[in-house]
């Protein structure tokens, strides 16, 4: 029984504060989530969530020269990130620097505008441009992501856009945008934040109270309206600086937590993950016909994509691989898993959920998780409610969600083809480029 | 200002004590180090055998690296997709990887399960089956995956720059070797890679975890007890290569960024300067508020981050500065790495600046051994280089005794930038023209995949 006891508390500006005891180490991890992501964003001011992430670390009125050195100098370990949903922040720090901890984080949420000028905004505009290219831009395949949510969210739909912004709208946000941006989501009662590691609870509440109590509370955040019809599917090709041609196939697939999320999870990872998927088997192992697979289900607040990716054998068409992707996903429909597989998935679920608690801190860390849990279900906890659901699925029940989510004709394909060969894509798509479909 | 708008300090510093390695050995010469380790009941297995890429023959440059990839695909009783599906079965799986130094199989799996996946693992580097046609099946995907990576231009930087530093020395290529090595390659080179250097004598396994209730040496002699391999003799010598002090630039048509190496040889693990030369890179480009990396991100904004490292190997080891940057600051973002290497031996760092790289090294130390596998890694870590248990308790009080004399003596022994080699893998039509400005030959480039 996995169980990760804890201690929650609300203060009057909105906070909420969750403290977990773990006295095996002499390291606590701090960790703050704000409930804001790209999905907050406006089109036409894409990228603006991760870019403030970035001002987050430029300093704040009482510690003006920035956020990392006084951590560093403590020992900590610290970094922050920005998804569709949520953006967070951590600190892992040797159990002295506790308080510093506290304070660096409660300073920049509650002071941070006096201290974030328009050199520092230009600077972070220019290195979350650089990010881009080097993580996207410039590496193989690296727009296909982009491309793909494009097509399987319409305009209106803010999983349309990258996390990472659009260049033009990067380029053009301005120190009004920032400061109004901090104003509406970066206050007491749009974040969390959590404790975990060699404390004593009641004595860090009193702290959290002493530091964090003066921040002003702020109005609350309405929820994100989505648009009620769906993209249809579509059939793409671009370009790409690649050697091998590269398919992705996408499903819509339901939200985390949603019916079905797990049972998908665990359905592509019996299908296209590691040498035991069926489709390594298939495609990689017996026909030769494949390069590389991966698939998942990504499953998110408003939404899911259900996503296999497979690269083509040099001399192999796309069309092999699409054709042999669906025959075998049409199987798994109809026949479901066998018990062997069932069991191996069971397995692997639960030595996964084991190896989650052992980090305290960092992205996926023990006190990452129990932000996670209480922003998107409530109740921090649910480390063994989230385990159960991969546990109690069955053959029946992976068999259904397949056939329920994963027909051929509900899947988004993108055909990325390398530079020059885009003549003997695929005939059936349209040609996009950029990243946006 | 009132109390609560002052920051607090840092804290006592916690001390660090690496647990206690409970070692054996078999008669067959295999080293059984058990660290029992955590409440949480997991166990983390490795086997690190110390050969690695370095025992390349010079004509099969990646033998080491594809022998890995071939042991687990299929041994005994089980074909290749059956040793993938047992260790699922644990809930794990196995991961082998081969570095210049040692190749490591490890797997993170649940305590419980232990004594099979020692029995799993025994028969993977026991008896491989190591079969034409699965070689034949890897070794062609090894060929698609080095042509992948040729577009990647990290990878592309990687290769271009370690064949600069250490030149025809048996550490001067990557792991996955090249597509030429390969094709000469046969199923039987493989296999006497595996017999002459895969053995008892030169392994060491290392079980850390939740590991009381199993008496993990008695599970392990029942399976390795039987292992006879007579191994060869590896010997990788100090490389004598002269400095190539030129810009490399490999031309990247369309590139959205250059990515850059730039850095010479270095000591060795052994080397009596570790801990100087650990704070040295502290200062200069190991952290985020590091000089580099404060220049080229926190001051200029052409780049998402820069830092520098010391690989350090068995016999020898590198320096180098790493970063990718935006392609119009390519060659002012050369210069001022060269000038930030520069810099560190022309006088002696802060008080201030040794205070802050030293206290974040020592304080931090403790968040390197929170899980069985950081503890795992560090042990691995003992084994390859020979290194005394009490390396790691050392660590602290050897860091704290670093000097500001002594960083600025290593950096003058061994922080050389006029030797020191540029690896620019970008857009040649952007790049190149500001590039020749700098007083090096530049000269293009393109590394063998």
């Amino acid at each position: 029984m996995l169980s990760v006891p804890y201690t929650r508390a609300t203060l009057d500006n909105g906070l909420d504060v969750i403290v977990h005891e773990d006295h095996r180490m002499p390291l606590v991890a701090v960790n703050v989530w704000y409930h804001v992501g790209s999905k907050n964003e406006q089109p036409g001011r894409t990228g603006l969530a991760h870019l403030f992430e970035h001002l987050m670390f430029e300093g704040s009125a009482h510690q003006p020269d920035g956020y990392f050195g006084p951590l560093q100098e403590a020992g900590a370990a610290l970094n922050g990130s920005t998804s569709p949903d949520r953006t967070n922040y951590w600190q892992l720090v040797p159990a002295g620097a506790l308080r510093l901890a506290l304070w660096m984080e409660a300073d920049r949420m509650g002071w941070l505008l006096p201290a974030l000028t328009q050199a520092r905004l230009d600077t972070q505009r220019g290195v979350v441009l650089n990010e881009r290219r080097q993580s996207y831009e410039n590496r193989p395949y690296g727009l296909a992501s982009f491309t793909l949510m494009s097509a399987m969210f319409p305009p209106s739909h803010p999983y349309h856009w990258p996390t990472i912004g659009e260049p033009a709208d990067l380029e053009a946000a301005t120190l009004e945008d920032v400061q109004a941006f901090f104003a509406r989501y970066y206050h007491p009662g749009n974040a969390s934040l959590v404790i975990a590691g060699d404390v004593e609870t009641r004595a860090v509440l009193r702290e959290v109270e002493e530091l964090y109590g003066g921040i002003p509370a702020g109005e609350p955040v309405l929820p994100v309206e989505t648009p009620e019809a769906a993209s249809a599917p579509r059939r793409l090709v671009m370009e790409d600086r690649v050697e091998l041609a590269r398919l992705y196939l996408a499903w819509p697939s339901p939200p985390l937590f949603g019916a079905d999320d797990a049972e998908l999870d665990l359905v592509s990872d019996l299908l296209a993950n590691g040498r035991t998927s069926r489709l390594y088997s298939r495609l990689i192992h017996e026909r030769r016909v494949a390069v590389e697979l991966a698939a998942g289900q990504t499953s998110r607040e408003l939404g899911g994509t259900f996503q296999i990716i497979a690269s083509a054998a040099p001399g192999q068409t796309l069309e092999t691989l699409e054709a042999a992707i669906h025959d075998e996903v049409a199987r798994f429909a109809t026949d479901g898993p066998t018990d062997d597989e069932v069991e191996r998935g069971r397995a692997q679920a639960e030595t996964a959920f084991v190896y989650r608690v052992q980090a305290l801190g960092g992205f996926g860390g023990k006190a990452d998780q129990l932000n996670a849990y209480h922003t998107y279900r409530g109740e921090p906890d649910a480390f063994q409610v989230d385990l159960d659901r991969y546990l109690s699925a069955t053959r029946a029940s992976l068999r259904e969600a397949a056939a329920r989510w994963l027909a051929p004709g509900r899947a988004t394909r993108l055909a990325v083809m390398p530079a020059g060969t885009i003549e003997t894509a695929p005939g059936d798509a349209e040609r996009v480029e950029g990243g946006r479909a | 200002m009132s109390a609560r708008f002052t920051r607090p300090g840092a804290g006592t510093p916690v001390p660090v004590r690496f647990p206690r390695i409970v070692r054996e050995a078999l008669d067959n010469g295999l080293r059984i180090w058990t660290i029992p380790y955590g409440a949480i009941p997991v166990a983390t297995t490795t086997l690190v055998i110390a050969r690695g890429t370095g025992d390349d023959p010079a004509d099969r440059h990646g033998l080491a690296s594809l022998t890995g990839d071939l042991l687990d695909e299929g041994a005994g009783d089980l074909d290749a997709i059956g040793v993938a599906e047992a260790f699922a079965r644990l809930g794990t799986h196995l991961d082998i990887d081969v570095g210049p130094d040692a190749m490591t199989m490890s797997s993170a799996g649940l305590a419980r399960q232990i004594e099979r996946t020692l029995e799993l693992l025994a028969s993977v580097v026991r008896q491989p089956r190591l079969e034409a046609a699965d070689f034949a099946r890897i070794r062609e995907l090894r060929v698609n995956r080095l042509r992948q990576l040729s577009r990647s231009a990290g990878t592309v930087a990687d290769r271009a720059y370690v064949s600069a530093v250490f030149g025809d020395h048996a550490y001067g290529h990557g792991a996955l070797g090249t597509t030429r090595a390969l094709e000469a390659t046969t199923v039987d080179d493989v296999r006497g890679f595996w017999a002459g250097h895969i053995g008892p004598a030169v392994a060491t396994l290392i079980v850390v975890g939740d590991v009381v209730a199993v008496d993990v040496a008695a599970a392990a002699r029942r399976v390795f007890d039987a292992w006879d391999a007579t191994i060869g003799s590896s010997r990788i010598d100090r490389p004598v290569v002269a400095p190539d002090r030129r810009i490399h630039l490999v031309d990247r048509p369309g590139a959205a960024q250059s990515e850059l190496r730039i850095g010479h040889l270095a000591p060795g693990r052994s080397t009596e300067d570790y801990h100087a030369l650990v704070v040295l890179n502290a200062v200069l480009g190991g952290q985020f508020t590091s000089r580099i990396n404060r220049r080229l991100r926190e001051e200029q904004g052409i780049t998402y981050g820069a830092h520098t490292s010391f690989d350090f190997r068995r016999a020898a080891g590198s320096f180098a500065c790493e970063t990718s940057v935006q392609s119009d600051a390519t060659a002012g973002a050369v210069r001022d790495v060269i000038a930030e290497l520069g810099r560190m031996r022309e006088a002696a760092i802060a008080p201030e600046e040794l205070a802050a790289a030293s206290a974040s090294l020592t304080r931090g130390y403790v968040r390197n051994f929170e899980t069985a596998g950081q503890v795992a890694r560090a042990a691995t870590q003992l084994a390859v280089h020979g290194l005394p248990d009490d390396t790691f308790d050392r660590f602290v009080p050897a860091i704290e005794a670093i000097g500001a004399d002594q960083v600025l003596d290593v950096a003058r022994r061994h922080i050389r930038p006029d030797e020191a080699t540029v690896v620019v893998v970008g857009d040649a039509t952007v790049t190149a023209e500001a590039l020749t400005a700098i007083d090096r030959p530049l000269q293009a480039s393109a590394p063998e995949f």
